[in-house]
């Protein structure tokens, strides 16, 4: 198989005027990113995250070994016009306009006229920068320029997309947003190589993580993997009543396990989110970026690729057809103001989507209904594929549903 | 050419909107009009003309140098600085591409903002004459010898070799050498006699000049001179009769078939003077002479110094001669956008622009610079000359291609000077200065060490 990102023995070394070596910003680094695959890049600040990224792309030369993007070298024109990449801060021309920022990168490209001027009211519209679409970007907040870079990142359709801490600079709508949009790029064939320091997003979207330390891998492999308690089981269920959790209690008693049962509590995120889509939904003004679901319809898809396969391994039960529009309207409320439309571009999606492990994960949390919920924990398990990560979307869609019935005081 | 012509725009619109260029722009629409309605020069229309247009294409050549020096290093400096590049230089454009594009847009710029201003600097010399009160001398004056484009045809000088070495072999025969002097010495002083006899007029004697291949475009011609006396007359005024036509009549007195011209006029000395004539006299076989006979009232001796004589006929049109001018000052502009880039591939934009103007205003005063190093070169400054020097050289000699040299005194700027310019300081030096800004871009490590 040819990676999406390989590197050999990778090594950057920044010496000083004499040409002593100094840091050893990245150490001997091998990273292997496969087709398809959203792989996050985690460390501490200053443990060379972003120098191997613009190692790869060329920014930097390296000191020893070498790197391979798309089995080609990251400054080849040809390999570039197949990446999307968005620095660790948005350098934008503070002078052009959002719409002349996507324009110009989209010249860079070689499109023509009228496929960019198509992807660029696609992608305005998806980062929900439309409405400011003729401001000068340096009039901009930072989410905002954020937003317009990632739209540059995108505007070539990329096979590869290298985000330099895609979340910096946002709020956590777009935070979520920006999450939503990477799962949703990884579910139509692109590869994502991301670096953060922000855990919760990495562990939200990414298949597959390494986390670096003074410019050395410290570990990497499969998110599920690496935080499943593998000793431990859990199960979530609606508000059953009393008499069933004593129930369960002695079934696991009989095996000889301990029982907790407690009712999850909501996240931070997914409480914001509602409050902040609340508002929207009153259509208070804001001079601020609009949020949105869409994506852009010129995002292709790829044929679904090994990893994907092993997503629908790992996945459970095959779902029921209907079920994937709850997960439409929980991003509908999130963004509050337009959810017509997203509805339906969404459920199309969903429905024509590859069924990857995620999806198929929260789809089972949905019958968890608002009033009673209780969460358990115990050996003997039915739900025995939910992963670590399955379980904090878990809460927001159980929270959401609450909230679309519209008793979300009971959280 | 998609994506350098991208980038090129790009530069284009922020050279504009960061307001670099506007504040050249404004300069110039207040600075133009306002040297137009000021300028009176000697009180004559031609006067006023001169120095209008020699002001305006200096100040204009000045401030865009100034803008292309800025431009193209803060085009790239700022997308270095401001990292901007970490997004361009990762889409598939090539670095030299990059570079391309930068000059491309500066130099299209350059294009449009020269094309601009000298517009409005032709149509105000253009307009001028209507709105100034002028007597008709005078308008005949400024459109006979500004509003025109003259070619000049120069007097070499006499090889007087022969005639010194006889001199010499004779005074030495005599003995009448003087004893203090080495013999390349006395070589020297009598070649200089011998060339001052042949330039040297008594009262009542003839100097005349001959002239091969003459073409007159329009109907009249132009003898330009400069008298030196000796002793000076009172009033420094200098009869001359001057004659011009067939070689044959003024040289052998044999019957022309061509008019000739004769008139005596009264000059003054030590200044430039010029004397029209009819454009019939010359020749059918492009053979021109003019001779000048020193008349009384006269009473001394008239020189011409070297250079001091040459014939001008209209050799084109004044504008022409103006677009051609400005294609030098457009020359001279691209040298200096690429000599920018180069800077700012290893600069920051405050050095690079100082590395500029430095290497701008040598190359504006090279000839200058070169003449002073050679009176040098005889004790410490062999260094100089040896190392400084070539590298003087091998900058553009912009004083060499300046453009009022040529406009002022409506001299022809041929096709051929501009052609040379063209070949110098565009294809060879700022092709090799960009060359080289490409290779240090090339190699160049974009990205900022972070750790």
């Amino acid at each position: 198989m040819q990676y999406a990102v390989e590197t050999f023995s990778l090594t950057k070394i920044f010496s000083d005027w004499w040409g002593r070596a100094k840091v050893y910003a990245v150490d001997n680094l091998d990273l292997q990113v496969r087709p398809n695959e959203v792989f996050g890049l985690l460390g501490p600040n200053g443990s060379g995250k972003t120098t191997t990224l613009k190692m790869l792309l060329g920014l930097l030369h390296p000191t020893k070994g070498k790197a391979l993007l798309l089995g080609g070298d990251g400054a080849d024109p040809k390999i570039n016009s197949r990446i999307g990449f968005l620095p660790e801060e948005s350098y934008l021309y503070r002078y052009l306009s959002a719409r002349e920022t996507l324009d110009f990168y989209g010249r860079l490209f070689g499109l023509p006229a009228k496929v960019r001027k198509m992807r660029i009211e696609a992608l305005l519209d998806m980062v929900g920068l439309k409405a400011v679409a003729n401001r000068a970007v340096g009039t901009f907040s930072k989410g905002m320029a954020r937003r317009i870079g990632l739209a540059q990142a995108l505007i070539n359709d990329p096979d590869l997309l290298i985000l330099d801490e895609p979340t910096t600079g946002l709020d956590p709508i777009g935070t979520r947003q920006i999450k939503d949009l990477i799962l949703r790029l990884a579910e139509r064939g692109k590869t994502i190589l991301l670096s953060s320091h922000l855990l919760a997003d990495v562990e939200d979207v990414c298949d597959r993580i390494a986390i670096l330390y003074g410019g050395r891998i410290q570990t990497q492999g499969r998110v599920k993997e690496l935080l499943q308690q593998t000793n431990k089981r859990q199960i979530t269920t609606d508000a059953i009543s009393d008499s069933t959790v004593e129930k369960i209690r002695q079934l696991v008693a009989a095996e000889d396990g301990e029982c907790v049962v407690t009712s999850p509590m909501d996240k931070l995120e997914s409480f914001f989110i509602r409050t902040v889509a609340a508002a929207q939904q009153q259509a208070q003004s804001t001079s601020g970026a609009v949020s949105t679901t869409k994506i852009g319809d010129f995002l292709t898809r790829k044929e679904p690729m090994e990893s994907i396969l092993d997503k629908l391994v790992s996945a459970p039960v095959s779902q029921p057809e209907p079920e994937p529009a709850p997960t439409t309207e929980k991003v509908a409320a999130a963004s509050g103001s337009e959810s017509r439309p997203d509805e339906s571009l969404l459920s199309k999606l969903t429905h024509s989507r590859p069924e990857p492990a995620a999806r198929g994960q929260e789809a089972q949390t949905e019958p968890v209904k608002p009033s009673a919920a209780e969460h358990g924990q115990i050996k003997k398990n039915i739900l025995d594929q939910l992963t670590g990560r399955s379980d904090a979307q878990d809460k927001d869609k159980k929270e959401t549903g609450k909230s679309q019935a519209g008793d979300s005081g009971d959280a | 050419m998609h994506r350098i012509w991208a980038v090129a725009t790009n530069t284009i619109k922020q050279a504009l909107r960061m307001k670099i260029a506007v504040v050249f722009l404004i300069m110039l629409f207040v600075l133009l009009p306002a040297l137009g309605i000021s300028t009176t020069g000697d009180e004559t229309l031609k006067g006023r003309l001169q120095t209008f247009v020699s002001y305006s294409l200096s100040l204009m050549s000045f401030l865009l140098c100034l803008l292309t020096i800025i431009v193209s290093v803060y085009s790239v400096t700022s997308d270095i600085d401001q990292r901007q590049i970490y997004t361009v230089i990762t889409k598939p454009i090539r670095r030299f591409q990059f570079l391309m594009g930068k000059l491309l847009g500066v130099v299209v710029l350059d294009v449009i903002l020269l094309s601009v201003f000298s517009a409005v600097i032709y149509a105000v010399t253009i307009y001028t004459p209507r709105f100034v009160k002028a007597s008709e001398q005078e308008l005949v004056e400024a459109n006979n010898e500004f509003l025109t484009a003259r070619a000049a045809l120069t007097v070499p000088q006499v090889d007087v070799t022969a005639e010194v070495r006889a001199r010499y072999e004779e005074l030495r025969k005599l003995d009448q050498l003087p004893p203090d002097y080495t013999q390349e010495q006395v070589i020297t002083e009598l070649t200089k006699q011998a060339q001052l006899a042949k330039r040297a007029a008594g009262v009542g004697e003839v100097l005349s000049w001959e002239f091969d291949n003459v073409r007159p475009l329009a109907k009249s011609m132009f003898i330009r001179f400069k008298y030196d006396v000796f002793p000076n007359p009172p009033d420094s005024q200098v009869y001359g009769r001057w004659f011009a036509g067939d070689y044959q009549y003024i040289k052998y007195g044999q019957q022309p078939k061509t008019p000739i011209f004769d008139e005596v006029y009264k000059h003054a000395a030590r200044t430039f003077n010029e004397v029209q004539f009819p454009a019939e006299v010359v020749p059918e076989n492009g053979r021109l002479a003019i001779a000048f006979m020193n008349v009384p009232p006269n009473d001394t001796t008239v020189v011409f110094p070297p250079d001091g004589l040459e014939v001008l006929y209209k050799a084109d049109s004044f504008a022409a001669n103006f677009i051609r001018s400005v294609l030098l000052i457009l020359f001279r502009l691209i040298f200096l956008a690429c000599l920018g880039i180069l800077a700012s591939t290893f600069l920051s934009f405050p050095v690079a622009v100082l590395f500029c103007l430095v290497l701008f205003l040598t190359a504006s005063f090279s000839g200058f610079v070169i003449e002073s190093f050679d009176y040098l070169s005889q004790n410490i400054g062999m260094i100089y000359s040896y190392s400084l020097k070539w590298a003087i050289r091998l900058l553009p000699q912009f004083d060499q291609f300046n453009p009022t040299k040529f406009i002022v005194p409506a001299r022809l700027l041929s096709w051929s000077v501009v052609v040379k310019c063209a070949l110098f300081m565009v294809c060879i030096k700022a092709f090799l200065v960009f060359v080289l800004g490409l290779l240090i871009f090339s190699c160049k490590e974009i990205a900022r060490i972070t750790v």
